[in-house]
């Protein structure tokens, strides 16, 4: 009897091999689940709520967080396979499948009576000895737009429809590649993501400037400009009344005005600032002025902009003081003294888009934008949710190959050699630990099994015809998904990141062996500590 | 100047059943082509829209948060500027040997959603529904429609899941530091204040009890931060009675005393952290204990209520939340939230007592005057919980809403005794309240807002009035006819600041103080440090001086 029911007899406690069973029936469990989504071939799921509401998703992360795992174990395997999308962005449905697929064939060997131990050690000679071949295979790259093309295009076709993915592909491409600085990581918070409710998905585009979803909140304010010099702030241009000095119930209407005004006095002050500015550097010229502030500015402060055609655009996010400035240059001000014109930015272009009750404000023609605006369009939400997801993973995938400087081959290149090296590794190792090395390669080969499965080949054939190419041919070898033939991945530019899969070797091994060690599984309720 | 626009946010499942019939009573209270305008000036927690069709809409200015699971029938974007697509025309764009659907049965609605979508019926006062048997959730009785971006659903806890559970005050914390959330809640905040030409302040009603209170203590860190000069004022509720108070076993009575403690240690951070963030916060519970079980249900005259519905509960507190905010809602007033916040929470009182009379005893056809001079005790009850509201040495604010100043008193010629008293003077609802109200409070600054209109409490406003409450909200000496409803009472509901909020706090301390925290594993994991604990009983403590009474009061 286990220690826990002679303190708590209610605890249930699963023991030894059956604990062994339940954990590796939920890793298969989940499995299954996801295993029809991996790679560009692998179904996308349309989930639909009670009430109607609609997601489409081929991401695994995705799938993982709209599915309500309640299995203890399940729901590990996700955490792991969430904490992989936190720190690279993709391969969230590969781990699920590797810790399967380990769990797997470290159960054929635990029937025949080897100790899980043994295998764990196995696994983790595995695991070091694949790095050393990932390492070996990766493919040190350029940083250059066709290089990031492929692998950008590669992660995006498993997230949505090839045509889309293609136009997303550009997209972030080419916002990645603008707003990188030689020598400075690359910060994806200076790419925008905007929404727009409107066209189709694949009218998607780049906007090299910034996009504010909000609009100036004056009628006579000028819905377009040219060569506009751009004011970025931090500055209250509202009345706001202070908690500190009211004590209503003692003051007279009249006190109360006096004070009214001179505060109104002190913000009028602050946009006349503005308005002085405004004048010495644009009258007589073709340029104009825009305000962007992330504070507040009031009616009456609007009209005074107004008057003298500056446009005024108000509670900007704090964030875009950022962008702003990479964009358009300038700085942003938190105070209006010796304002002088090194502080504004420069913008060609600078108008305004109404969609129902939405307004956009679109910066753009800026000289160097070093922050840019991925515009997203879409007829419903379900379908921008689906670009935004995927967008998202785009932007890391080209991101990690900018940090790595490589790729590996893609297309399961990378799981067919690891199994030819390990297996012939396996050779020189003695004990009966080579047998855990034998299970590790094994469950690599999951990988272009369920790919050849999910493109409606014979996972087996597929298998064989790849193993057999690959005794042969020198460089690594992949399986071409719409002919189910072997092919070179590097002719066909399908990469994927480095940092992804060795990711996913470290995370998948480490958990696989932290569930096959354990030998037993309680649950117990908290009653025996009384509150 | 303007409207004084106000942004509401929501917390929590029983927060957000308050919410729901606030924002219906509001709703049902609109008077259409109305030749003068209204009295309340419904811009200011209502805003204009309009769909994509050009159609204009009005609907709450807010932004409510839930878990998963808890909306039943309600789409997340609601239906009012589109309907969600049925899922048998998208286009996936997808292969479709290679699209799976999956297809939840569809929540079966209730009568009175189903009246609700129906445009035939527009008098939902003569149907008849059961909403006290069908009301699960908040929004099987929403009558108000809501933008699209004023629901947020939580994914990573389902709603009633036993076990995951969003139970614990750090954990909701952790949930607003999480990137998207934050990220994706503050923007939205931003969309709607941006469109504000004068905004003064947020209401904040949050669940205390529960995870809610983490989650909604950072939200109100962060919009101090980002909206320095705004006034948030915070209502903590409390609900009447948990599912796990139905025990039957030891083992159960046992997991209902562990939830309790949980529940007052969420109480404690939650206070603490209003304390330090808020302009000023009114605790709310219907019963009076509050803190480790909710104790007795209050009572209140010509009220039948079941304490264990939500539904009834819930409604008794947004009436008094629609009637205190009255103050700063009337179009006649420039009265800001800010002025109350700064009259009540002078010597850093942040926290206040309320307290309602629902309704408000007003006999038909007899005068006002005589009313107060009948009245027997206090006017109003507390609805804070431990808090008896003394009579002594109070900053407070009362508003009365539904008496007709036509009833005041009776014409000098047929005056009769009523000549006699001295409130005979005065020429106001106001003007005599005020006067009752300084010859019953000593030592007390309290001020008075008046409104002739009564509460709406029409469908779906549940019926819990005793049949001596006439159609109008006025008292009657004969039973009401069986198929008439009550559409609108008078009701009384006030602020008070003074030393009963301080015993209230005090005995919150007293009740944290027991527990020892590193028993409760579930907090010290979601990221609470034993020191910071010890750090918000001290506050507390600190808070609880503030009331203390010295001489220069």
């Amino acid at each position: 009897m286990a220690a826990i029911s002679l303190l708590n007899p209610k605890a249930e406690v699963a023991r030894a091999a059956q604990a062994l069973a339940v954990n590796i029936s939920a890793a298969k469990g989940i499995q299954d689940v996801m295993k029809s989504n991996l790679g560009p071939k692998g179904t996308v799921k349309m989930l639909v709520s009670g009430a109607g509401d609609i997601k489409i998703t081929k991401d695994g992360n995705v799938l993982l967080h709209e599915m309500q795992i309640q299995h203890p174990t399940a729901s590990l395997i996700a955490r792991a396979s969430t904490a992989q999308d936190d720190m690279t962005g993709d391969g969230t449905t590969s781990t699920v499948l590797v810790i399967g697929e380990l769990l797997k064939q470290a159960d054929i060997y635990v029937a025949e009576g080897l100790h899980p131990r043994v295998i764990t050690e196995g696994f983790d000679k595995a695991r070091v000895k694949t790095l050393e071949i990932l390492d070996k295979i990766k493919i040190p790259i350029e940083i250059n737009r066709q290089n990031l093309l492929d692998v950008a295009r590669t992660s995006l076709r498993t997230k949505v429809h090839e045509r889309l993915a293609d136009v997303l592909t550009d997209v972030c491409v080419d916002a990645v590649l603008a707003i990188r600085q030689e020598g400075k990581p690359v910060d994806l918070h200076m790419v925008e993501l905007m929404e727009m409710q409107h066209k189709t998905a694949t009218d998607t585009q780049l906007i090299k400037g910034l996009v504010l979803d909000h609009g100036s909140r004056h009628p006579d304010m000028p819905k377009r400009l040219t060569n506009a010099y751009i004011l970025t702030c931090n500055i209250s241009m509202e009345y706001e009344k202070s908690e500190v000095n009211s004590g209503f119930f003692y003051k007279t209407a009249e006190e109360r005005e006096k004070l009214v005004a001179a505060e109104r006095q002190f913000i009028e002050d602050r946009v006349k600032k503005v308005v002085a500015l405004k004048k010495k550097l644009c009258d007589g010229t073709d340029k104009s002025f825009v305000v962007i502030n992330q504070k507040g500015i009031d009616p009456m402060s609007l009209d005074m902009l107004a008057k003298e055609g500056i446009m005024a655009l108000r509670r900007a996010k704090r964030r875009n003081m950022e962008r702003l400035a990479l964009a358009c240059g300038g700085v942003a001000m938190n105070h209006l003294d010796d304002l002088h014109e090194s502080h504004l930015g420069f913008a060609g272009l600078v108008y305004e888009h109404v969609l129902g009750e939405n307004k956009y404000t679109f910066v753009e023609e800026c000289k160097v934008p070093q922050s840019v605006t991925i515009l997203m369009k879409g007829p419903n939400k379900h379908t921008l949710t689906q670009i935004k997801d995927a967008v998202r993973d785009g932007l890391r995938a080209i991101n990690n190959a900018v940090e790595d400087k490589a790729l590996t081959p893609g297309a399961g290149a990378f799981e067919v050699t690891a199994y030819k090296e390990l297996m012939a590794f396996k050779d020189t190792v003695k004990g009966k630990s080579r047998l855990g090395i034998a299970a590790y390669a094994e469950a690599l080969l999951v990988i272009p099994k369920v790919l050849a499965t999910n493109s409606g080949f014979d996972a087996q054939d597929t298998i064989v015809k790849l193993q057999e190419e690959s005794r042969l041919s020198p460089e690594p070898v992949g399986l071409d998904l719409t002919s189910g033939e072997p092919i070179i991945p590097k002719d066909a530019g399908i990469f994927d990141n480095y940092v992804v899969k060795k990711q996913i070797i470290n995370s998948c091994s480490v958990i696989a062996s932290n569930l096959l060690l354990v030998d037993e599984i309680m649950r117990a309720g908290m009653s025996s500590l009384k509150g | 100047m303007g409207t004084r626009e106000i942004l509401s946010l929501q917390f929590g499942h029983y927060s957000n059943f308050i919410g729901t019939h606030w924002w219906n009573t509001q709703e049902t209270s609109f008077e259409y082509n109305a030749t003068s305008p209204a009295e309340i000036n419904h811009d200011i927690l209502f805003r204009e829209g309009s769909t994509r069709s050009g159609q204009v809409t009005f609907t709450p200015r807010l932004l409510l948060v839930d878990l998963k699971g808890s909306l039943r029938t309600l789409p997340e974007r609601g239906t009012l500027y589109e309907s969600p697509p049925k899922s048998s025309e998208i286009d996936t764009n997808w292969k479709p040997s290679a699209t799976e659907t999956k297809i939840n049965e569809p929540e079966q609605k209730n009568v009175f959603q189903e009246d609700l979508e129906n445009s035939q019926i527009t008098d939902f006062s003569k149907r008849c529904y059961n909403l006290e048997s069908d009301v699960e959730v908040w929004s099987d009785f929403l009558y108000t429609r809501f933008h699209p971006r004023t629901v947020n659903i939580i994914k990573e806890y389902e709603h009633e899941n036993k076990d995951s559970q969003f139970d614990v005050f750090p954990l909701g914390t952790a949930m607003w530091r999480s990137e998207q959330f934050e990220e994706d809640f503050s923007d939205k905040i931003r969309n709607y204040i941006e469109e504000c030409d004068n905004f003064q302040g947020f209401h904040i009603t949050l669940d205390a009890s529960n995870a809610f209170a983490g989650l909604a203590s950072s939200c109100i860190e962060y919009v101090r931060d980002e909206y320095e000069r705004k006034s948030v004022l915070a209502f903590p509720v409390i609900p009447s009675s948990y599912s796990d108070y139905a025990y039957v076993t030891d083992e159960e009575k046992h997991q209902s005393l562990i939830k309790d403690s949980i529940r007052v240690l969420n109480l404690a951070l939650c206070f603490n952290s209003l304390n330090e963030h808020s302009s000023l916060f009114l605790p709310l519970c219907t019963s009076y204990n509050g803190w480790r079980q909710p104790g007795p249900m209050r009572n209140f005259y010509h009220l039948v209520y079941n304490y264990q519905l939500p539904y009834h509960t819930s409604a008794i507190l947004a009436s008094a939340l629609d009637t205190i905010t009255l103050k700063y809602r009337l179009r006649s007033t420039d009265f800001h939230l800010s002025d109350l916040c700064a009259d009540l929470n002078i010597f850093g009182r942040k926290a206040a007592a309320t307290s309602l009379c629902l309704p408000f005893s007003f006999n038909k056809g007899s005068d006002f005057i005589d009313c107060l001079d009948n009245w027997d005790g206090p006017l109003s009850q507390s609805i804070s919980p431990n808090c008896i509201i003394g009579t002594d040495k109070l900053m407070q604010t009362f508003t009365l809403r539904g008496i007709p100043e036509d009833r005041l008193k009776r014409p000098l010629q047929n005056a009769g005794k009523q000549k006699d008293m001295p409130a005979y003077r005065c020429n106001s609802v106001n003007e005599m309240l005020s006067l009752y109200l300084s010859c019953n409070y000593f030592i007390s600054a309290t001020n008075v807002t008046t409104v002739t209109k009564g509460l709406s409490v029409k469908t779906p406003y549940p019926s819990i009035f005793d049949p001596f409450v006439g159609t109008d909200g006025n008292i009657n000496n004969t039973p009401r006819p069986e198929h008439l409803k009550v559409e609108s009472v008078p009701t009384l509901a006030g602020i008070h600041s003074g030393a009963c909020v301080g015993d209230m706090i005090e005995s919150l301390h007293t009740e944290a103080n027991k527990i020892k925290v590193p028993r409760f594993h579930q907090f010290v994991n979601a990221g609470l440090e034993s020191d910071e604990f010890s750090e918000c009983l001290h506050k507390l403590f600190d808070l609880r001086e503030c009331y203390v009474e010295s001489d220069y009061i």
